[in-house]
């Protein structure tokens, strides 16, 4: 018998991971895109925003952060990490603990930018990433928690197949970690009987994501 | 008042004086940080909010520790052998010592449940015991007996840790005994009654005042923590959900939640966070329950009332630790002294908690007085009077000066195949001056207890 989760905590576990990579994946792409958008290309924020399916509006640089990080949008970073606060508390019996009280400073750290009267600025984006770093560094442990890191690592590839798909960024990376998502869901359940995600990558990225969360629904029951 | 200080509270004024006080606001960064929490609802708002956390601990002497060990361990013990008597033979009830309309008017007395004796006998595993230190005679006093779900335990348990590295320089040079073994006592109580197969913690989920103390305990106990859709009844047997479908066989379950919403198939049918089936698997001696069904009649104020009197009779021994001076209006003598000395008394509806239904007479008007005769007239079972005992404050370090504060002690006893004492508690303390009510929904503090020699 592996180590016993309910499938809360695993779902969870699989949101936490992703929650975090996903704010972690777009404060790059943010940081990138104010740099181009100072001086080289004031279109930047609205081409990036469109890859997310929001129509970012802003009036130079520091307001591109505001919006992006801020905004009334679904990619609203401190929505996005209160939703990561309460997947870590739920599971925290099964995370590192000092990476559970990085996730909560993370969180007061939106927080604080979020009341801050001050605009966004690079120092806050580079305290989040150094912030996630920390955690995912606490999570690169192995130990008598295996299951719960495998869900961590799961939700974090997953976003970042979700990102990769989106920046049409290179397909032989992409393929790896697919292989590495069906390794972790072979690990986690297996007598899990799936098709294998297609070593062959074509334009149907939408179909990419189906199979992925078809698997994870098998994966994980209620 | 403030108890005279002693020679180890010598000892930690000294240490303390030498001490950086910039450092007392990492405790509740510690606090902050790890989400150490009590919820609260207000105003249909769900907060969650730290416990305030004081710096100076209660200091009990390793010897006068050892004394309310003893009272405890009896007091337990007797209080688990009533349990298992009204619940099967009843003798208690059956020779008079307790009145039998007087058990059976508790509201936590579950009829349905007699007949039946759990895992091991033992129903009261884990209690905790509120006590106070009596200025007028410096005994310790016992104020309410709680073998529900007695909560706290946690906030001490995690915050010593913190304190350790904060402030080494205590833990160097004092013999302040440790505590760590709480969570190992509990796992051998929860194996010793386990019917067979896994433990697990039962909560009522995230939004629960308690959810941090649940996680936490389960962490440190090595029991799964579970809602009541993670566990599943088949034929008569509970069963642990896993994330891929299996079923694992679960032997003991602490719950925390009261038994009116543990299954909604025997209790309350709009309970949500109750296991249908529970009740039958653990009658069919399939699964042990910590606390046992049915514990909520000796946490009723009345019954508190007989504590010494089941000593005397299931252990045939004098009481260790007493009871605070304590009139039943169902009796028609305690009625009498209680109408004539309201305004010195401290009136408690019996099946209340957590600070609530708390009237202090000396802090009454008179008309309110005369308002609650009445009412005390009316329902004299649903009342309890106790004398109102002058216990000690307690220094505290608030606001950055020495202030005293009322505090009270809540001590946690586990019965497993013995009854051990946890050397440590909650001391909580009230945050207002002159206010009596330290319990923390009543917007009290803690503090970390150190029994200590020197």
């Amino acid at each position: 018998m592996g180590q016993l989760l309910t499938a809360n905590v695993a779902t969870n576990l699989y949101w936490l991971g992703r929650y975090l990579e996903r704010i972690e994946g777009t404060l790059y792409e943010i940081n990138k895109a104010y740099d181009k958008i100072i001086d080289v290309d004031k279109n930047a924020g609205v081409i990036l925003y469109k890859k997310f399916d929001i129509d970012l509006e802003y009036s130079g640089a520091l307001d591109f952060l505001s919006k992006a990080i801020l905004g009334e949008h679904d990619a609203n970073l401190a929505n996005i990490m209160k939703n990561a606060r309460e997947n870590s508390i739920i599971s925290r019996a099964n995370i590192e603990e000092s990476a559970f009280g990085e996730i909560i400073q993370l969180h007061e750290l939106f927080q604080s930018i979020t009341k801050c009267p001050r605009p966004v600025d690079y120092r806050d984006i580079d305290s989040v990433l150094s912030l996630i770093s920390e955690i995912w560094g606490a999570h690169t442990k192995m130990g008598h928690r295996r299951f719960s890191d495998h869900f961590l690592k799961l939700g974090k590839l997953v976003e970042e197949v979700d990102f990769r798909i989106r920046f049409n960024r290179g397909e032989d990376m992409t393929i790896f970690i697919l292989q590495n998502i069906d390794r972790l869901i072979k690990v986690l359940e297996p007598d899990l009987k799936t098709e294998k995600l297609k070593k062959e990558y074509n334009d149907k990225s939408i179909d990419i994501m189906d199979s992925i969360y078809k698997k994870i629904d098998k994966l994980i029951i209620y | 008042m403030l108890e005279e200080s002693t020679e180890l509270h010598d000892k930690f004024w000294k240490i303390f004086s030498k001490q950086d006080r910039n450092k007392i606001d990492e405790f509740q960064t510690y606090m902050d940080k790890f989400a150490v929490n009590f919820n609260l609802y207000k105003d249909g708002n769900f907060i969650e909010q730290s416990l305030p956390f004081d710096v100076i601990p209660r200091i009990i002497p390793k010897k006068e520790f050892a004394k309310i060990e003893k009272g405890l361990q009896q007091r337990v013990t007797a209080l688990n052998l009533f349990l298992e008597d009204l619940y099967t033979d009843a003798k208690i009830v059956k020779e008079g010592v307790i009145p039998k309309e007087f058990v059976q008017r508790a509201s936590g007395y579950l009829k349905d449940f007699v007949g039946f004796s759990p895992s091991k006998k033992v129903r009261a595993h884990i209690n905790g015991i509120d006590l106070v230190k009596d200025s007028k005679n410096d005994e310790w006093v016992v104020l309410e007996d709680n073998l529900r779900v007695p909560s706290g335990s946690s906030y001490p348990l995690s915050i010593r840790d913190t304190y350790r590295k904060i402030y080494p320089d205590f833990f160097e040079k004092l013999k302040i005994e440790p505590i760590k073994n709480y969570p190992n006592i509990i796992t051998d109580a929860m194996n010793y009654v386990n019917t067979g197969g896994i433990n697990v913690l039962l909560t009522p989920g995230r939004f629960n005042s308690a959810y941090y103390e649940h996680s936490y305990l389960a962490d440190k106990i090595g029991a799964h923590l579970v809602r009541a859709s993670e566990l599943v009844v088949i034929d008569k047997k509970v069963y642990f959900k896993n994330y891929n479908g299996e079923k694992i066989l679960v032997g003991a379950i602490y719950k925390r939640l009261d038994d009116e919403f543990i299954d909604p198939k025997f209790f309350n049918p709009e309970s949500l966070i109750g296991v249908p089936g529970l009740v039958e698997s653990y009658l069919s001696g399939n699964v042990a329950l910590m606390n046992a069904i049915g514990n909520g009649v000796a946490d009723d104020k009345g019954i508190y009332y007989f504590v010494p009197k089941m000593i005397k009779y299931y252990l045939g021994e004098e009481p260790i630790l007493q009871n605070a001076p304590t009139y039943l209006p169902y009796f028609d003598d305690d009625m009498e002294y209680v109408m004539n000395n309201m305004e010195k008394l401290v009136i408690k509806d019996v099946a209340e908690a957590g600070g609530y239904g708390v009237l202090f007479g000396h802090s009454m008007t008179a008309l309110q007085i005369e308002d609650l005769k009445a009412i005390i007239k009316g329902s004299p079972r649903r009342f309890i009077a106790q004398e109102l005992i002058e216990f000690y404050d307690e220094k505290c370090y608030l606001d950055n000066e020495l202030k005293n504060r009322k505090a009270d002690f809540r001590a946690y006893v586990v019965m497993g195949e013995d009854v051990k004492v946890w050397n440590c508690g909650l001391t909580r303390y009230a945050l207002e001056d002159g206010n009596y009510l330290v319990n923390s929904s009543q917007g009290g503090g803690f503090k970390d207890t150190w029994v200590m020699e020197l």
